[in-house]
């Protein structure tokens, strides 16, 4: 992580730089010492479920929270003792907050009459932004009389108006329907390639998060615990938190046997080869569900083992129908509880209590030799 | 969901219009009473009334006393507004921002004068008027009522400022506005009917204040009450009615303005 920082900070000066930033409140760590780059134009979100941080240190560069310790730099100029109305930097919450005795032509000019703008020009703009975010009809209309994601195209033109560097989003859509959602998430990567603007999201939804940004920097305790694009982060977690976090994944519990193969359970499986394991070490093997298969013993006789490929015996437990996909909860000899997921195309559902045989590629597989337990549940995270 | 009307049966039904009925009646009556007898000819205020004048009201209003203490009345109601507004507001604002020790023992303090007998506040000030010679002036009027009406101005505004969601003074500020433009131009905006509740209020306490005004009174300086209090024990006229109805009629027209008020925020909200 760290390598990747020094690397981008080296190759283009970041537009914003975190450095050692921390907030307590009395004792507890709200944040603790984050340090994180902010490239121009990206599209930044902070993953995290509520209390990880991730809403206090947006605060801390809207400037509504004041860091305990550490530095908040824009283009090298620290921000630490500038008020939030002289930072630049527009700001969507995530319950709207219009102005609620302003129309909407009002609320978006709102910013702009601050600035004292001349009226023609401000209008010109006004006017430009009513038509970025399609609200030429409603221009006269109250708040109270929008839709939910009427007012937060109002609440987004607002912010941008003025042309801030920064946008910062606090779980702009939580409060909206799935189907809404999905459609403002669209419109707003849409917009954010269209104006090239650095946008910071914050959202505890990782299919959001996954759907809208270049880079996630996921949130645990205070800390940031992963930081790439949503595809590496997925791919490749860099620890078992973020594995158990992000999407759905399998541990395996296992012996290091060498630094190419680990026993589990009485057998040798073959695994990534890692550096540094001392021998009969405790590692962590995550597949990710979609990754392993599940063949009936007797298309595991006809379909030899590739190389590479591990294969553990194990019961059906469970099987759930989703639609598109089909998910298996089997076990293993040893009570290991592992999920198989496959495209329900052309498959024959297995029945509970049938014996399988799970396969996956060795390359597939994470392994991880430090993690804590509570990691490896779904919930972690939060303080 | 058994006590709606048409649940109850048609006995029981009639039995509740019966009572609330009668409660109303007994609440409204000696205020229909007064206002008729001030259009009464009779000067014994004999009801029913043996015919209709207006003379009563020409006496009124032809009286330099009673006009007096109507103006008296009047300044005193418009000045205690402002200030019980004007220490309210940034009081309230404390109350419900404010992040310090004692903030709850605080709020009790400002309500205490709605537990606290009216008799023993209105003594102490007395006394410390009485000490300082400020007794007869408007001065003593002005403060001994904010003392009393601070209170429901205060309740008033913390009720609509926790109603009020602080992202959007937020949103004003991030905007550009610094906080004070923010709360100017978004907050105050925003909590107006609980301000406006707020001055109505501390107007309603002041123009029907009794106590403390017979206190603060000189011969020279009565509110309309105290004016109709002192005139009471020397005479029964008319005229007092006539002052009662003008008292009613103002304290129902403000009620009315801020019933109106708050139907008109419930609308647009």
């Amino acid at each position: 992580m760290s390598a990747v920082i020094k690397e981008s900070a080296q190759a283009d000066q970041p537009l914003v730089s975190l450095r050692n930033l921390n907030k307590y409140y009395g004792d507890f760590a709200a944040v603790d010492n984050i340090s994180l780059d902010i490239k121009e134009g990206e599209f930044l979100t902070f993953l995290g479920s509520s209390g990880s941080g991730k809403s206090t240190t947006l605060s801390m560069l809207a400037g509504f929270e004041t860091p305990t310790s550490g530095e908040i730099q824009v283009e090298g100029k620290s921000l630490i003792k500038v008020p939030p109305h002289k930072r630049d930097i527009g700001m969507v919450f995530q319950r709207y907050s219009l102005f609620p005795h302003l129309s909407v032509r009002d609320n978006i000019a709102f910013p702009l009459t601050l600035r004292k703008l001349q009226t023609a020009e401000r209008e010109r703009q006004v006017d430009a932004m009513l038509k970025l975010v399609q609200l030429d009809d409603f221009a006269h209309r109250r708040p109270a009389q929008l839709s939910g994601g009427q007012q937060q195209r109002v609440a987004i033109a607002r912010a941008l108006v003025y042309e801030p560097r920064i946008l910062l989003m606090d779980e702009p859509l939580g409060a909206l329907d799935k189907k809404l959602r999905e459609e403002l998430q669209d419109e707003l990567r849409h917009l954010h390639r269209r104006l090239g603007i650095t946008i910071v999201y914050v959202t505890h939804d990782q299919e959001e998060a996954m759907r809208l940004s270049q880079r996630i920097a996921i949130f645990s305790h205070g800390k940031i615990v992963g930081l790439g694009s949503g595809y590496d982060l997925y791919q490749n977690p860099p620890n078992a938190f973020v594995a158990a976090f992000l999407g759905n994944s399998n541990f395996l519990r296992v012996k290091a046997q060498g630094d190419a193969a680990a026993q589990f359970e009485s057998q040798s499986l073959a695994m990534r080869p890692t550096a540094g394991l001392q021998a009969a070490q405790d590692l962590l093997l995550m597949v990710r569900p979609e990754k392993a298969q599940a063949l009936t013993s007797q298309q595991a006789m006809q379909e030899p083992l590739a190389a590479g490929w591990n294969e553990i015996g194990a019961t059906v437990n469970e099987v759930v129908f989703l639609g598109e996909s089909l998910t298996y909860n089997v076990v293993t000899a040893g009570g290991t509880s592992l999920t198989v997921k496959a495209l329900s195309g052309n498959l024959l559902p297995l029945q509970a209590g049938a014996e399988v045989r799970v396969r996956w590629a060795a390359a597939d597989a994470c392994v991880y030799s430090e993690w804590s337990e509570s990691d490896l549940s779904k919930t972690a995270g939060a303080h | 969901m058994l006590l709606t009307p048409n649940a109850m049966g048609p006995r029981l039904r009639i039995g509740l219009y019966l009572t609330t009925g009668l409660i109303a009646l007994f609440l409204l009556l000696p205020i229909v009473f007064i206002v008729l007898l001030s259009f009464g000819s009779s000067q014994w205020l004999v009801f029913p009334p043996p015919g209709w004048t207006l003379k009563w009201y020409e006496q009124f209003f032809a009286n330099p006393e009673w006009m007096a203490s109507v103006l008296t009345s009047l300044k005193v109601a418009v000045l205690t507004t402002l200030c019980a507004v004007a220490l309210g507001l940034p009081t309230a604002f404390a109350l419900v921002r404010g992040r310090f020790p004692g903030r709850e023992l605080l709020y009790a303090l400002f309500t205490l004068p709605m537990i606290v007998p009216l008799v023993i506040i209105a003594v102490a000030v007395y006394a410390l008027f009485l000490k300082l010679g400020y007794t007869g002036t408007l001065f003593s009027f002005v403060v001994s009522h904010v003392i009393v009406a601070l209170p429901f101005t205060i309740i008033s505004i913390i009720n609509s400022l926790k109603l009020f969601d602080q992202s959007i003074e937020d949103a004003a500020v991030i905007c550009g506005a610094s906080r004070m433009q923010a709360v100017y131009k978004v907050t105050f905006p925003a909590i107006r009917p609980g301000m406006v509740a707020g001055a109505l209020f501390a107007f309603l306490v002041s123009w029907d204040e009794v106590v403390l005004s017979v206190m603060m009174a000189s011969p020279t300086l009565q509110t309309l009450p105290v004016k109709m209090w002192t005139t009471l024990r020397q005479d029964l006229t008319p005229v007092i009615a006539v002052a009662s109805t003008l008292l009613i009629g103002l304290s129902v027209l403000i009620m009315v303005i801020a019933a109106a008020l708050r139907r008109r925020n419930e609308v647009s909200a």
